[in-house]
């Protein structure tokens, strides 16, 4: 295995149950993802975009197959160890931002560093840091709803980047924002796979295909062999 | 931050918060305000009991209560005088009551009943014995041929304050002997067995009619109720040949059962209540937490345990019950001094004859534990309706719509 392999799946299968009826949305996916790597994953609806990046993000238990991440098999994991994970190792963005609308843009990146048990001074610290990362230092005091879009989006990835996690997960973080935005978004996350971390991202937008490092076509839950390396930094 | 987020959640949709407020509030004002409504049912209850028949107990010969006597005056105490200086003299002991109670024919002109005389010291008992409700007169104090009656009494002798009346009655030895009265009061305690064959006459009076210097009992007065449990110690320690009986005991029927009846009362009236809150802010709570079930998904996902997100979501409920509970409080507080400062008037009790003010007595005790019942409500019936939420894959909960 490769030293910078970070993520490890082999023949990876993935079902929905509902009622008496079984959804098929993965099959048989092998695939290894390396540290550092802006890994885009495309495809269209029903592909199953949402459940690699589900399964990828640890929130969805592996069923078939093999998954492993940093080197831990995530089919024995314990839930303890997975919470960890999440908690320390794993950034997620969304494309509804899922930001606390009752805490200000500071608080809400301030609030995974509490719960990692940070101290005070040096959460300041990182929060100053992920808001200027994103430009939004200015706007530290203002509440979700009174921020566009945009900002609301370079917040989530504000509270994902405090965390310095090693990977960041975005499902369909462009979705609902126009192409400028959409663009100052990727090229964040692109800015932060250039600092070392992995990003994973899954999108519609074939504009993100310019920022990704590696391109993943899922269909009907296969992984599609013209996927590949779309840039060579 | 936790309990930052859970007080901010509050006001997120704070017409559902204020609706979790005043469902803790009312429910915890109403348990407040009854249990008061109790206390102040017990406590005039027992104020009767002591203010207008026992004292706060009561001292016989051994074993003198619970037989019957051919001739009970050979069980009654004999020379008193040193003892009752004794009593006196005990800690916490205020006023000491010699009596003798003795059955007697009372006639007013052509009309004669049979009736229970209690000879007391007029003096010392008319301040104490200060709930006995006189309808007409008042109360004898050193009136040496004074008596007073109960309302039935009065009512089947045809009499009014002022009027004669003649007892007759037996001497301990067996000889029949009688003397002249006048009438100063009519009381009604509302018991009808009392008010329909009691009266009372000076004791100095009485020992001459009954011929004994003996006296039946001493009741006692105590500077504070709860005196009781060490001047029955004291007491039973220096006279083995004593019994002490407390008011409780000597009114089992009219007070303890009462009193036992009541609690049992306010122990359902409770569980409705508290039932009435789980369910209320159970399901504002069930709402609140169904809206947010992408947010919990959102925690979970980034390394929040189930416990932990629930712990959270109990915080805001706590939080409705601490905030509902402290608002209840205030509530039943206002209505006490505004509303209810005059207490409340209610029929005559089983038992009674009479109608009786009833002020709610708010204690600090049943403040707490109203409000840690509150709170606790609000917390347990969060846990209930969040528990299924939490327990959801974090993916379900993710794409919740």
């Amino acid at each position: 295995m490769n030293p910078r392999c970070l993520y490890s799946c082999r023949q990876l299968s993935h079902s929905y149950q509902q009622g008496p009826l079984q959804f098929p949305a993965l099959h048989e996916v092998n695939l290894d993802i390396a540290s550092g790597e802006f890994c885009l994953i495309m495809g269209p609806s029903g592909s199953g975009k949402s459940t690699l990046l589900n399964l990828l993000g640890l929130v969805e238990p592996v069923q078939v197959g093999s998954l492993s991440f940093q080197d831990e098999d995530l089919r024995v994991i314990t839930e303890k160890k997975k919470n960890y994970l999440r908690r320390h190792q794993l950034g997620y963005i969304f494309q509804s931002f899922h930001l606390f609308d009752v805490l200000t843009a500071a608080e809400n990146v301030e609030f995974f560093l509490t719960r990692q048990g940070i101290p005070a001074a040096e959460r300041q610290k990182k929060v100053q840091q992920a808001l200027e990362a994103v430009d939004l230092w200015l706007h530290r005091g203002k509440r979700p709803q009174e921020m566009s879009g945009g900002q609301r989006q370079r917040v989530a990835i504000a509270r994902a980047l405090a965390k310095q996690p090693a990977v960041i997960i975005a499902d369909e973080p462009t979705a609902s924002l126009d192409q400028d935005t959409s663009r100052t978004i990727l090229q964040l996350l692109k800015d932060l796979c250039h600092e070392g971390r992995t990003i994973i991202v899954s999108a519609h937008d074939p504009l993100a295909r310019d920022y990704a490092s590696r391109v993943l076509l899922l269909k009907d839950g296969r992984l599609d062999a013209r996927g590949g390396k779309v840039h060579a930094d | 931050m936790l309990i930052k987020i859970a007080f901010l959640n509050l006001l997120r949709n704070y017409r559902r918060s204020i609706v979790g407020l005043l469902t803790v509030g009312f429910g915890v004002a109403a348990l407040f305000l009854f249990d008061g409504f109790n206390k102040g049912i017990m406590r005039q209850y027992k104020d009767n009991t002591i203010h207008a028949k026992f004292g706060h107990g009561q001292i016989n010969t051994k074993g003198y209560r619970d037989q019957i006597f051919e001739k009970p005056w050979e069980h009654w105490i004999e020379n008193p005088e040193p003892l009752l200086k004794e009593v006196a003299g005990i800690a916490g002991v205020s006023h000491i009551f010699p009596r003798i109670e003795f059955a007697a024919m009372l006639s007013s002109g052509d009309k004669t009943v049979g009736g229970r005389g209690l000879a007391i010291d007029g003096h010392e008992e008319a301040d104490f014995f200060n709930t006995m409700n006189f309808t007409e007169g008042q109360a004898f104090r050193d009136e040496p041929s004074g008596i007073i009656v109960g309302k039935g009494v009065a009512r089947a002798l045809g009499v009014k304050p002022g009027d004669r009346v003649t007892i007759l009655t037996n001497t301990i030895h067996g000889s029949l002997n009688g003397a002249d009265f006048t009438l100063v009061g009519i009381f009604e305690t509302g018991l009808k067995e009392l008010d329909d064959s009691h009266f009372r006459i000076q004791r100095a009076v009485a020992g001459p009619l009954l011929d004994t210097d003996r006296i039946e009992s001493i009741a006692l007065g105590l500077a504070r109720d709860e005196d009781w449990p060490q001047v029955l110690e004291t007491i039973s320690k220096a006279h083995p040949e004593l019994e002490l009986t407390s008011f409780a005991v000597l009114d089992r029927v009219y007070y303890q059962h009462a009193v036992d009846w009541l609690g049992q009362q306010f122990l359902v009236i409770q569980w409705i209540i508290i039932l009435i809150v789980a369910l209320g802010i159970g399901n504002t709570m069930a709402f609140t937490i169904l809206e947010r079930t992408t947010e919990i998904g959102y925690l979970r996902a980034n390394g929040e345990s189930k416990f932990e997100v629930l712990a959270l979501l109990l915080w805001e409920g706590t939080l409705i019950g601490l905030i509902g509970s402290v608002f209840g409080i205030l509530v039943a507080w206002l209505l006490n001094i505004t509303l209810l400062r005059d207490g409340i008037l209610m029929p005559p009790a089983p038992g009674l004859t009479r109608q009786f003010f009833v002020r709610v007595e708010l204690q600090g005790t049943m403040l707490i534990l109203s409000c840690v019942l509150g709170t606790l409500t609000a917390a347990i019936a969060t846990g209930l309706a969040a528990s299924g939420r939490v327990r959801m894959s974090i993916t379900a909960a993710l794409r919740y719509r």
